[in-house]
């Protein structure tokens, strides 16, 4: 099957944040993948859907553009059904055949911007694998299959329906092309198959789905005038979401500069060498050793005081003489979320105080042209939902889009709010209090706050391009 | 200095942890003795540097934690340490063009360890001052008259018009400081250029460096309740140079 945007094999089952009640007191954030498209494309067995899937994703050429094939939601077979399949007595061409009621719950996990597990069939086994494949953060979903448009709730989370036409000549051609290459079945199974299953579920089941369908698409992909209009749907919906997102972004900002400062942000002391170092690291004419140098001392100082806001509980321990100190301990496991390439900077700051913490990576981009946060890349430790505390590292945030954008990341893994400890070398003002009226329980940890939103003027210097 | 054991007064014990928490939400935990000497900087009691001191008070840490907790401790020591050192006005332009109003450090430093467990603190302050230069100072206890005696000095040639950052973890009776600042004082060294980075330090300790050098700047993480009829600080953490060398 076509696998996920982000894969992250492996991890538990997906959990749902619900921090919202608090949320929506305050200010609201959705990231763009909120309202995932979801695209469904129906049409008899070898009729040219996953070929048309993949020229929709090809011609769109975006990076968040996810095919679904509903061959990942076929039941598992118990052993007497599995005995029939192996001797391709087994209707795998009817609905009873597909789990509608699991790609029900990914589809709306999907859609509101969580992650979903989706199940790995083994056409071999003929039965679910243990592991799943993630899907999470696709703009588009394309969800393929023979009954793509046959469950009237998976109809009710699509925006756009797709019946794919072809001749039944063609369909069995195709099938038994694919069917010998990528399933290892032998022919006289496959026509067997087609005969007994195939050909009178078209008329009972494929057919009538062409009477909710959108756009029916004759001739496959030969047909260019079909594939035209569908990718230039899209491409309107992803640019009406593109500006969505970005005026909310705006909408955050209203009223907020009459508003205090949240006490969670926490700015490091304006020290002597602070003040010092902060010379150093702003004057263009120092040199690269002494920008790197100073910028890994501050950075080791932010890491240092990002943990002051990590849980601890009081532990007595005993000294080498046999005297008692009520002293403090950590509780649990303490990881940092790199926001590339920014955060990386602060990396050598990360590991002077924490040699061996887990260390995840985000790769959150803004578009030239629409100036809205894209998130390009994702890899967490797979138990980040179980850690204390979490620090989100980034040299400089200045409207706070990406940071905005890295918390919901977090959030939609599982971690709770007030365990996320943001910190960065500079941040905008605004962009500041953007972030605190949406993730209202974070902390922040800041080595100045500036006025104006700056360019990443920090990575430049500190990686020398 | 003070060679007699005063019964230990009850340490303080209050919540720890960032203001923005209410007093319930923070766990209690020891935390320093107040000193009235204004030459005296305490670094802030927070819930980290408590914690990284449990640590290293902790007789089952071992030597790889012990060092490098132990350090990151002595990081912050030197980056508060540096903070008393004087600065100018100084205005930069930033890569952007823009006139940036800041700091210049002015005035040059050095560091100077007494042997052996101050030498533990050199990486510490190399962290954060890069080539800096550093002597050394040699004090044992003589063994007839049992008062602390000058062994070995070397030191920068130059050191009278420098800034001297004197480095010894443990401040028990205080005996050892108290030579190796005399030793700086006869080379030229005034006693307002001298800073005394110290991890942990007794009462008795501080209360006779201050009244002794009323103009040195004393950094410390730690003071502690008292000293024991053997000396060692109470609770303190052990021998600091066996438990970061040897043990």
């Amino acid at each position: 099957m076509e696998s996920s945007v982000f894969a992250t094999p492996g991890v538990g089952s997906a959990t749902a944040v619900d921090e919202d009640s608090a949320m929506s007191m305050k200010g609201h954030y959705a990231p763009p993948w909120a309202d995932v498209s979801i695209i469904g494309i129906a049409g008899s067995s070898g009729s040219g859907k996953s070929t048309i899937s993949q020229a929709i994703v090809k011609k769109l050429n975006l990076p968040w553009v996810v095919i679904l094939s509903m061959d990942s939601f076929y039941k598992s077979l118990d052993a007497e059904a599995s005995r029939r399949a192996f001797r391709s007595e087994y209707d795998f061409d009817a609905p009873e055949a597909i789990d509608f009621d699991a790609l029900v719950e990914c589809l709306r996990d999907l859609k509101a911007g969580k992650r979903a597990e989706i199940p790995v069939y083994s056409f071999e086994k003929h039965a679910r694998l243990e592991r799943t494949t993630t899907i999470y953060s696709p703009h588009v979903l394309i969800v393929e299959g023979i009954f793509a448009l046959h469950d009237p709730r998976v109809l009710d989370l699509m925006d756009m329906k797709i019946f794919c036409e072809a001749d039944p000549d063609t369909c069995l051609s195709r099938r038994i092309l694919r069917d010998v290459r990528e399933r290892g079945r032998d022919i006289e199974g496959i026509i067997k198959q087609w005969f007994a299953f195939v050909k009178p579920n078209l008329k009972k089941f494929v057919d009538p789905q062409r009477e909710v369908a959108d756009l029916l698409i004759p001739r496959g992909i030969q047909n260019q005038v079909a594939m035209a209009t569908v990718v230039q749907v899209i491409k309107q919906k992803l640019l009406e979401k593109s500006e969505d997102h970005t005026a909310a972004l705006k909408r955050l900002e209203m009223g907020l500069q009459s508003e205090p400062m949240s006490e969670k942000v926490l700015v490091l002391d304006p020290t002597a060498q602070l003040r010092g170092m902060n010379t150093i690291i702003h004057d263009v004419e120092t040199n690269s050793e002494d920008f790197i140098f100073y910028f890994d001392r501050i950075a080791t100082l932010l890491v240092e005081q990002a943990l002051n806001n990590i849980p601890f509980t009081s532990a007595t321990i005993t000294t080498p003489q046999g005297y008692t100190y009520n002293g403090l301990t950590r509780q649990g496991e303490v990881s940092a979320v790199i926001a590339l390439r920014g955060g990386a900077a602060l990396e050598t700051g990360l590991k002077r105080v924490l040699h061996d913490c887990k260390a995840g990576r985000v790769l959150i981009q803004n578009n030239e042209k629409t100036n809205e946060p894209e998130l390009h890349y994702l890899v967490l430790p797979k138990d980040i939902d179980k850690h204390e505390a979490v620090l989100l590292l980034d040299a400089q945030m200045s409207s706070g889009g990406s940071a905005l954008m890295a918390v919901q990341v977090l959030l939609d893994h599982g971690v709770k709010m007030d365990r996320i400890v943001l910190a960065t070398y500079s941040a905008g003002r605004l962009g500041l209090q953007r972030l605190t009226k949406a993730f209202p329980d974070i902390t922040v940890v800041v080595g100045s706050v500036v006025q104006d939103a700056e360019e990443r003027w920090v990575e430049k210097r500190y990686f020398r391009c | 200095m003070s060679a007699h054991p005063e019964k230990p007064k009850p340490a303080p014990v209050q919540c720890v942890g960032p203001e923005y928490r209410s007093e319930s939400q923070k766990p209690t935990a020891t935390v320093s003795t107040d000193v009235e000497f204004e030459t005296v900087t305490v670094l802030p009691q927070t819930p980290q540097l408590i914690a990284l001191l449990s640590k290293i008070r902790d007789r089952d840490t071992e030597r790889g934690d012990f060092i490098f907790y132990s350090n990151r401790i002595i990081r912050l020591l030197v980056e508060e340490g540096l903070n008393h050192l004087p600065t100018v006005e100084h205005t930069v332009t930033t890569p952007v063009g823009r006139p940036y109003d800041g700091l210049a450090f002015e005035g040059k430093i050095c560091g100077v360890s007494i042997m052996r467990a101050g030498e533990a603190m050199e990486q510490g302050l190399r962290d954060c001052c890069r080539s800096v230069r550093i002597g050394k100072i040699l004090i044992q206890r003589d063994e007839e008259t049992a008062q602390p005696k000058l062994f070995y000095d070397k030191l920068p040639t130059d050191i009278a018009q420098r800034w001297v950052m004197l480095l010894d973890p443990m401040f028990a009776t205080g005996g050892s400081a108290i030579m190796a600042v005399e030793v700086l004082i006869s080379r030229g060294v005034p006693e307002e250029h001298i800073l005394f980075i110290n991890l942990i330090a007794s009462p008795e300790g501080i209360k006779n460096f201050a009244t002794k050098f009323p103009k040195l700047r004393v950094v410390t993480a730690f003071i502690d309740q008292g000293l024991d009829e053997k000396n060692y600080i109470i609770p303190g953490l052990g021998d600091f140079g066996d438990r970061y060398y040897t043990m």
